[in-house]
């Protein structure tokens, strides 16, 4: 047991290995990591820290106030997710993978139902979709209300994440009065979704709906005209197309450094092909422009919803299925367009009820590996800022 | 680690091999003793009209609660202990220290629709230095544990634990995970358990309330608690 450094009676001595040696450089990268030239000194940051998004450590080796170089630490909420699915049965997988990114589970769940559908050549019913479709959106957007919030706060404004909570609120209770729950959902099944819409989440929808695009309007007229959020992240951590690509960045990270790369529009699933919706990009590929294409991206989804409540139609929520799911051996990918990026899910199925191997991939892993090369030579302020932008949630990044 | 003492203290009980003190922790005063000639109004003791003051004094029984203050204030006990209760419980500043899906509620707990603020246990800190209560909301991984402990041990006397969901309670949907702590009262005191996953904000504001009162009900108890985390041999 160690003693506790509350205790009068425990005297430390100086030159104790408190705190963790530095490590024998294993690769070339690490050794020119860990070698400091003069000025330069390391700081370390996390993994409790208020702007990490959760348990992230991060490295950053500083000249001054400049960032040199940076290092993230990955692990700390490392739960065995793909394990743990590989010893469940199908339907059990679908409730480990949604705490994955827990802003936005709803897509971590139909990520791996669309690969378990395509293992089993489930149709399922039109008006699911439908329901899919909306119920995925109303999370796009409390998701992208947060990143908004979480962005601002991070650059040290604290009343947008208290107007982002307002509407973040909202919708999620609306969903919880859908699904039966406030955060992890659970509510996709193979072949369908758990229960129809019904009435006290039709009604509060309707009423969201009625003043959603002027409160949301409101909120971004907080921060998107304020000359200081806009000097400090325009031209900071400028990605550009050629790099965003090689790196396999996808979703609005992508969009925003001119890749006009929607999984929605390019490889269409669902009821995606019938509906209407813009795909918005911008070109100059730097926070300020990551942070626009979410907020647009918001109004879009207000208008996919409006189409679907339009033109939902009636009929069954739920495939016919047996209730123990044996499919065939083989495999299946199943990716959807989240909002981080695309939500992948890669099953193999040997001819039993539990999947043999599922592999997850997620946006915020990739986009992670971006915060040392887009920070670098900014101040150790913009780091915050940088990373606020790319939007990681540390559940998805380390399963 | 090794464990060298300081000759400071060394009027102190000697610590165990395995970390553990046989008697209970005192810190002496140093600043003036009984038979000081300028004590009591330079009477001697047994002439000293608050005869009750000066013997609980000399007997030492006023000192047992040494996480707080030692000496005669001690003999005025019920009345500031629960002033200082009530101050403590109407005031609990947490730790922002999220972990993982419960954090979110945590934070929305802490904004307009459900204002924690209400009961006084808004400003989340974020340097344990600062916090009184550690709310541990989201998944306990073995990766995490240490410098979690390490963050309770760096919180100040006295401090308090809420387990927030299933994870820390118990494990959770993660029992059969190799790489989550299972209920992390394996490795630290615990509190307050609130079950759910995640809980509700309303939930998490029950279980503060409970908190609030568990603070009031136990005044005059903190010896019994044990100072710092008890965690067991091989975590």
């Amino acid at each position: 047991m160690r003693p506790s450094l509350d205790d009068p009676r425990v005297a430390i001595p100086a030159e104790s290995t408190w705190y963790e040696p530095a490590p024998t450089p294993q690769t070339e990268r690490q050794a020119e990591f860990l070698s400091l030239r003069e000025g330069e000194m390391f700081v370390n940051m996390g993994p409790q820290h208020p702007s990490t998004h959760g348990v992230l450590r991060v490295i950053i080796k500083v000249n001054g106030e400049k960032v040199v170089d940076l290092d993230p630490v990955l692990g700390y909420l490392h739960r065995g997710v793909e394990k743990l699915c590989e010893n469940a049965d199908y339907h059990q997988a679908i409730c480990y993978t949604d705490p994955l990114e827990y802003v936005s589970s709803l897509f971590c769940e139909a990520a791996p139902v669309a690969a378990f559908e395509k293992l089993m050549d489930v149709d399922v019913p039109r008006r699911a979709q439908y329901i899919r479709v909306l119920t995925m959106e109303l999370n796009r957007i409390a998701s992208h209300t947060l990143f908004q919030g979480w962005m601002a706060l991070d650059l040290g404004g604290i009343t947008p994440i208290l107007w982002a909570f307002i509407e973040r609120d909202e919708i999620v209770d609306m969903l919880a009065a859908l699904t039966g729950q406030k955060l992890l959902y659970n509510y996709y099944r193979i072949g369908g979704v758990n229960g129809d819409l019904n009435h006290e989440f039709m009604s509060r929808l309707g009423t969201w709906m009625s003043r959603a695009a002027a409160q949301i309007d409101s909120n971004l007229a907080l921060i998107n005209e304020n000359e200081i959020f806009v000097r400090r992240t325009r031209g900071l951590g400028v990605l550009d197309a050629k790099t965003a690509l090689k790196m396999g960045v996808t979703g609005p990270n992508l969009r925003a450094s001119g890749v006009p790369f929607d999984l929605r529009r390019d490889r269409p699933y669902l009821v995606y092909p019938e509906l209407e919706f813009d795909v918005p990009t911008r070109d100059e590929g730097d926070s300020l422009a990551r942070y626009l294409v979410r907020m647009d991206e918001i109004k879009q989804s207000i208008r996919i919803i409006d189409q679907v409540l339009h033109e939902m139609p009636d009929g069954p929520v739920m495939a016919k299925l047996p209730r123990l799911l044996r499919p065939r051996p083989g495999r299946a990918f199943g990716a959807v367009e989240g909002p981080r990026g695309v939500y992948g899910t890669y099953a193999i199925s040997d001819g039993t009820d539990q999947p043999f191997r599922m592999r997850i991939h997620d946006p915020s892993f990739v986009h992670l590996q971006l915060v040392g090369p887009l920070t670098k030579g900014n101040l150790i302020a913009d780091t915050m800022a940088v990373m606020a932008s790319l939007d990681p949630v540390m559940g998805g990044v380390d399963k | 680690m090794a464990i060298t003492r300081d000759p400071k203290f060394s009027n102190l009980p000697e610590v165990q091999p395995d970390g553990s003190v046989q008697l209970p922790a005192t810190v002496g005063n140093t600043l003036w003793s009984t038979d000081d000639p300028r004590a009591y109004g330079g009477l001697p003791l047994e002439a000293h009209p608050n005869l009750e003051l000066a013997r609980y004094d000399a007997t030492g029984d006023g000192r047992v609660d040494d996480a707080r203050w030692g000496g005669a204030l001690s003999a005025i006990p019920t009345k500031a202990d629960v002033v200082l209760d009530l101050i403590r419980a109407n005031s609990l500043w947490p730790l922002l220290s999220g972990l993982a899906c419960c954090a979110i509620e945590m934070m929305s707990t802490a904004t307009p629709k459900n204002d924690i603020d209400r009961w006084g246990m808004f400003p989340f800190r974020a340097s344990p230095r600062q916090a009184d209560v550690l709310i541990v909301a989201g998944t306990l991984t073995t990766k995490m544990a240490e410098p979690l402990i390490r963050l309770w041990e760096q919180m100040p006397e006295p401090k308090w634990v809420v387990a927030m969901g299933d994870c820390t309670c118990s494990g959770g949907r993660y029992k059969r995970s190799y790489s989550v702590v299972q209920g992390i009262d394996r490795v630290m005191p615990v509190d307050v358990y609130i079950p759910g996953c995640p809980p509700r904000p309303e939930g998490l504001i029950y279980g503060m309330m409970k908190l609030q009162q568990l603070v009031k009900d136990r005044r005059g108890h903190w010896p019994e608690r044990a100072i710092g985390p008890t965690v067991p041999k091989g975590i």
